[in-house]
């Protein structure tokens, strides 16, 4: 498919900047990675500040994206589908949370955006837990609070896990991803959900 | 500049849980929803024979869906009208060649089909 030179200059800096890190990639070596001089880069993107705006831009439409993938179908592998599309996107953009804290301090209002996804997807996490109790397959909430607490640690999963094994030295699969997060709903799953889950959801990431 | 729409947690929260009630109230629909479209099934198989009659000063163009092996069952509907007899002849055949599964006409009606008595 023929890409336009916007499409390339925002793919390589990408590529860039989850290599480099934002702060240390120069406007010099992403006209390089596209193939382009500086003064044909700086004719699509006037500066460095425009570039990253216009990838994360980028960014918050990929994760729209996943975020709109909610319940698309009642059971659930709707969540194992998500999963696959959280660990994509978080694989595919390390950069993200490499430059976390850069990027609060140099661009305030992406992070503004970035904390609307964050508590989009908590309230997702949230809410699902509650649809699977309404569904019976998990069981119900044993303390009040707990749910709270297993979504938000669903959520640090989602977003820190790939982060902390490339930490360790090990291997950041799709499928361990996965795993890390069902295991922490399993003990909450009645023999229903249980059922469903080693029927529907096991079998797709290739456990058991 | 105006700043971009944001959408409150308490809202998007509500919008959610409509989403999840949706999958417990929505409920399967009942085979019998769907008899019309297997009552409707046979004029797949319909010879369709294009009739142009003078009504009330224009020309009437009608459709009549046979069943091609029981000609007895058939479906006449009048569709439109033309002032112009030849207009109204050539939009006939159009239209009879649109709403006819065989396009080339081969689906006939045999007079046979018919039992006609002859005394």
């Amino acid at each position: 498919m023929h890409q336009t030179t916007k499409q390339r200059i925002i793919e390589s800096s990408i590529r860039l900047f989850n290599t480099e890190g934002v702060a240390n990639v120069r406007l010099q070596q992403i006209a390089d990675e596209v193939g382009i001089s500086v003064g044909n880069l700086a004719y699509h993107y006037k500066n460095k500040e425009a570039i990253v705006s216009a990838v994360y831009e980028n960014l918050f439409e990929a994760f729209s994206e996943i975020l709109a993938h909610f319940l698309q179908n009642p059971g659930l592998n709707d969540l194992d589908e998500q999963l696959d599309l959280y660990h994509a996107f978080f694989s595919q953009n390390k950069f993200y949370l490499i430059d976390l804290f850069e990027a609060e301090r140099s661009y305030p209002d992406i992070i503004a955006q970035w904390q609307g996804f964050v508590s989009k997807m908590l309230l997702q996490l949230r809410k699902r837990l509650d649809y699977c109790v309404q569904r019976g397959l998990l069981i119900p909430e044993p303390a009040k609070g707990i749910y709270d607490i297993l979504s938000n640690n669903i959520w640090l999963t989602i977003v820190f896990w790939i982060p902390q094994q490339v930490l360790k030295g090990q291997p950041s699969s799709k499928n361990l991803f996965k795993e890390a997060v069902w295991m922490q709903i399993n003990p909450y799953f009645t023999p229903k959900g249980l059922s469903e889950y080693t029927s529907v959801v096991a079998p797709l990431s290739g456990q058991f | 500049m105006k700043s971009a729409f944001v959408l409150s947690p308490a809202l998007y929260g509500k919008m959610l849980d409509l989403l999840s009630s949706l999958h417990f109230t929505e409920k399967l629909g009942n085979q019998s929803d769907m008899n019309f479209f297997r009552q409707d099934e046979w004029l797949y198989d319909t010879a369709v024979i294009e009739q142009v009659t003078a009504r009330k000063g224009t020309w009437e163009i009608g459709l009549l869906f046979a069943h091609h092996q029981k000609p007895m069952k058939f479906l006449s509907r009048k569709i439109t009208s033309h002032a112009c007899p030849k207009r109204a002849n050539m939009i006939a055949v159009y239209m009879r060649r649109q709403a006819a599964k065989d396009q080339r006409g081969t689906l006939s009606v045999s007079l046979s089909g018919f039992k006609l008595g002859l005394n």
